[in-house]
């Protein structure tokens, strides 16, 4: 692997802490008929508000965003406004691709910490129902060349590196038990939106007769396609001191790139991940050795089950089969070394230009005791949650339960 | 292996090539939009929301009062089919997605009963004559679309 | 049977006929089998416009696909839209072998869409009958002289003659001897057409629908009238959700710039240019103005290839539709990386492989381009890679 060279990233240099006071969402689902995209935005942003004790008179900045053109709707800032609550306050809309949740977060951070604004909401939100994903997905590659070849977002490839790998059969069984442990950990959280309670003994028999999409790519490993909104309402530490028994320390985050070309990722020699760059950039100047002991959650990121299980080895500096080896050994479970995903992950739900919001946001709910059926056991104090976007690039943030890093 | 140089002035090869985009999409209307379309369609109605509280009445329906956020998703009023012209621009630009031919009227109507004006077509009237104050009346479309212009434009009274 | 959401297997299938649309199947030849575990299977064979149900005991023989459902549930479920197909498929209590895309293109094209019969059961014919004249629309029944007479048997059924004269409607009982127009046909039909929930169209070529007089006149009634509102079902009228679907088409010019501009200028002389980093000396393809590692402008041009090695290969199993022209490609298909020769080892090209040459495609396996007859330096200049043997 050849590690990207660039200058080393500095940790983000705040005026103040920032903290999470509010979070809200809807539900999460396959259809909303029953509302328009303003009235499920309001939804969550009244969910939010409650879950702070606040109204939106309370709010001095709205960060808003989804993926571009995925409802083909321009502007959709402009005519949300009845349910954003943004009429008579400053509103930035924010898109940048499956990254843009996270993005929402980390702009409300920087907008908060610069003191340029108390307290920000951010909302993130998509319905996929309504749109044409693969249509969206194909409009943002490069109208030259690249949109006439692409399909959309599936891809086999890294089901076929990791075969190459470890072989066949440790992989596909690996990738299966991903599959099945997301999906215990959706039945156990009431808000995911694919809920199937699936049992490992049917790994066997949906490996081999689950639908072919790309390669070993299967219909059981792909995330699902979901409507729905999440709002977070972030404020300085007076504040949320004041306002919240349990705010949520946002410690530091770091949104990496590369170039817009995904055929440079699959030759023979491969460049740094953008996921591992983040990463080791992210530890390194927050002086975190051993990222699988110092934290207690990973809510990550994960379009399927062969992405989610080779990434986890990228976020979390592991070698050689180590992620496998925790996988197989239980060490992601809820009761395992580093619960991953006990939200269900983006396999469970996935309305896009939520989902990376909804990670730091179901971490949170996790550090705050507030995460309901799928709480883990033990305390939470460190959280890790990444987004993805586009043709690989990352966004990586920390959240700490208390101020004493 | 033979190299050329090609440098950034040099704009010998540049091309530009046609595209396009066709993107079908759908839109939830959402059960108070569909209650208004449907009322429109089915009974010729106009109908909008009203606040108890701050006794406004809204149109097209929301689901929360605009002034103090009071949910008044159930609080149905039917609103007369005439109203006032109150503003209105001529539309002149040509695009092909405008739902009538160029040069019309696009007004904005406050309806009998309503606090917000409406904004709609204005057929009826020469662009010349068209003056804020006008008393105008709804006419109906005669074939559903299934859209706010199941309401196809107002005209003078 | 097992009965789900008020709607029995059977009745799913033993409705096929009457929901089936001929003139959307006109081109179709295809026979489906379908098995519900615990119910039974049946065979429906699809041969221009024509429709067979068949229940079948042993083996489903000669269909090109079929559908598998777990169990009843599944099946009811996902034919009445209560269970996302989607779901069931991905946990395998929907299968298909054959071609799933027929369940979200072929199927809802030529059925209509499965309703429980419980909505309909209120209304009878009599009802409809008596609000005719007043969702008669005197504004397009101008100049129309017409009696339109109605037999129809069976409960709630009855004989009227329906006469339109100078912009006015009146019903009268039993039918008129001077009909331009009569319809036989049984009240549950009529009702079923009116509803919507039965194919018009498919009820007149079944023959359940018996015209005598002009047919002409029989097909234009319907215009003269607005759409009968169940009113018996309020609770489905306030279900009633509107989706808009539009498709916005814009045309777009992209300009290609300098070093995008060599590439298409290559592709015309069969040639594939990549620039080259002055500092890391890494080749791009396709040709970037500026290298994003170096952060330096590559003005040097290279020639790569033609041939190049395959070192990463995706098999397309399941083709998204194209958003730009719809059409959904013929699967298998391939997408591979190919490192051409000459190209620095971390810069790959994507593009498609040979359908034939899919079974021997693996990586390592050397390839090389296959051109258009004639080049015109554009994207369909390069046709596709064949294994180089």
């Amino acid at each position: 692997m050849k590690k990207q060279s660039a200058k080393p990233a500095k940790a983000h240099k705040k005026n103040r802490n920032v903290g999470i006071v509010g979070i809200g969402m809807t539900s999460l689902s396959s259809h909303k008929e029953d509302q328009n995209q303003p009235e499920m935005i309001h939804e969550a942003v009244r969910a939010a508000l409650a879950d702070a004790k606040m109204t939106l008179d309370d709010i001095d900045c709205i960060v808003h965003g989804n993926m571009e053109l995925f409802e083909m709707q321009y502007q959709p800032d402009m005519w949300h406004v009845l349910g954003s609550g943004a009429y008579g306050k400053d509103e930035y809309r924010i898109t940048t691709g499956g990254t843009v949740g996270a993005t929402l977060v980390c702009a409300a951070d920087n907008l908060v910490a610069s003191g340029l604004y108390d307290t920000v909401l951010a909302i993130g939100f998509e319905k996929l129902q309504e749109g044409n994903t693969t249509g969206g997905i194909t409009n943002m590659a490069d109208p030259l060349w690249f949109r006439n070849i692409q399909t959309g977002a599936l891809t086999g490839t890294t089901a076929a590196m990791m075969i190459d790998e470890f072989g066949a059969e440790r992989a596909k069984k690996a990738a299966m038990k991903y599959r099945i442990l997301m999906d215990k950990h959706a039945m156990l959280n009431e808000r995911a939106h694919r809920r199937f309670g699936l049992e490992y003994d049917q790994a066997e028999d949906l490996m081999k007769t689950s639908p072919q999409l790309v390669g070993e790519l299967r219909l059981i490993h792909m995330c699902s396609q979901s409507d729905g909104a999440c709002a977070m309402i972030f404020t300085h530490e007076k504040k949320a001191k004041k306002v919240s028994k349990t705010p949520v320390w946002i410690r530091d985050h770091i949104t990496v790139h590369r170039e817009e070309n995904m055929s440079n990722l699959y030759a023979f020699e491969k460049p740094e991940m953008t996921h591992h760059y983040a990463a080791r950039k992210l530890f390194e100047r927050n002086g975190i050795k051993d990222p699988v002991k110092y934290f207690d959650v990973f809510e990550m990121y994960d379009p399927s089950a062969w992405w989610g299980l080779d990434w986890s080895r990228e976020f979390l500096q592991l070698k050689g089969d180590e992620h496998l080896r925790m996988l197989e050994d239980g060490e992601f479970d809820l009761d395992g070394k580093l619960p991953l995903n006990p939200s269900g992950g983006v396999i469970a739900s996935n309305p896009i230009g939520a989902t990376a919001m909804l990670r730091p946001a179901f971490a949170a709910l996790q550090i705050r005791g507030d995460a309901g059926g799928c709480q883990i056991k033990k305390p939470v104090r460190h959280a890790l949650a990444s987004g993805f976007g586009g043709t690989l690039w990352t966004v990586l943030m920390m959240l700490e339960k208390d101020l004493d890093w | 292996m033979t190299t050329m140089t090609c440098k950034k002035e040099d704009t010998t090869n540049c091309f530009v090539f046609e595209g396009k985009m066709a993107l079908p999409n759908q839109y939830f209307v959402g059960r108070l939009g569909s209650k208004f379309i449907i009322a429109l369609r089915d009974k010729k109605k106009i109908m909008g929301l009203k606040c108890p509280k701050c006794k406004k009445t809204f149109v097209p329906p929301r689901e929360y009062c605009h002034f103090c956020q009071t949910k008044i998703d159930e609080n149905w009023v039917e609103l007369g089919n005439e109203g006032v012209l109150v503003n209105y621009a001529v539309v002149r630009y040509l695009g092909k997605h405008l739902p009538k031919k160029v040069p019309y009227i696009l007004g904005q109507i406050k309806l009998k009963g309503a606090d917000t004006p409406l904004t709609h077509i204005v057929e009826g009237v020469d662009i010349k004559d068209v003056r804020i104050g006008m008393k105008l009346k709804a006419v109906f479309a005669p074939k559903t679309t299934n859209t706010l212009l199941d309401l196809d434009h107002f005209e003078p009274v | 049977m097992a009965e789900f959401y008020g709607t029995t297997v059977a009745d799913i299938f033993n409705t096929m006929p009457k929901r089936f649309k001929p003139e959307e199947a006109k081109d179709e030849d295809i026979a489906i089998g379908y098995e519900c575990k615990g119910e039974g299977k049946w065979k429906v064979t699809i041969k221009h416009g024509t429709i067979k149900v068949e229940e079948v005991k042993g083996d489903l023989k000669g269909c090109a696909t079929t559908i598998h459902a777990a169990d009843a549930e599944t099946f009811i479920g996902t034919t009445l839209g209560k269970i996302q197909a989607m779901d069931a498929l991905t946990t395998g209590k929907l299968r298909v072998v054959g071609d799933v895309k027929l369940l979200m293109t072929l199927l809802p094209k030529i059925f209509v869409q499965y309703t429980a019969p419980e909505k309909k059961s209120s209304v009878v014919a009599k009802d409809i009958i008596s609000t005719i004249t007043e969702r008669f629309r005197p504004d397009k029944a101008a100049g129309v002289d017409m009696k339109v007479g109605y037999d129809l048997a069976g409960e709630g059924g009855g004989k009227w003659t329906i006469v339109i004269k100078d912009g006015k409607c009146a019903v009268k009982e039993g039918l008129a001897k001077d009909l331009t127009v009569k319809m036989t046909m049984p009240a549950e039909i009529y009702v079923g057409m009116m509803l919507g929930t039965i194919s018009g169209e498919s009820a007149f070529t079944s023959g359940q629908v018996k015209l005598d007089g002009d047919m002409m006149a029989a097909g234009a009634t319907s215009r003269f009238f607005n759409k009968f509102v169940d009113p018996n079902a309020k609770a489905s009228e306030a279900e009633e959700l509107i989706t808009i679907k539009v498709t916005n088409s814009i045309n777009c010019r992209f300009a290609t710039g300098t070093a995008y501009g060599m590439w298409f200028k290559g592709l015309k002389e069969k040639k594939f240019l990549a620039n080259v980093c002055p500092k890391c000396g890494r080749t791009q393809i396709t040709p970037r103005e500026i290298c994003a590692f170096c952060r330096v402008r590559c003005n040097e041009f290279v020639e790569l290839g033609p041939r190049g090695t395959i070192t990463a290969a995706d098999v397309v199993y399941f083709a998204s539709p194209d958003p730009l022209t719809g059409a959904v490609r013929e699967t298998p298909y391939a997408m591979c990386w190919i490192l051409l020769d000459n190209a620095s080892p971390q810069e790959a090209f994507c593009f498609d492989i040979k359908r034939e040459d899919l079974p021997k495609m693996k990586v390592g396996a050397r390839v090389r381009p296959v051109w258009a007859k004639e080049t015109k330096g554009t994207f369909t200049d390069l046709l596709y890679f064949e294994l180089d043997k």
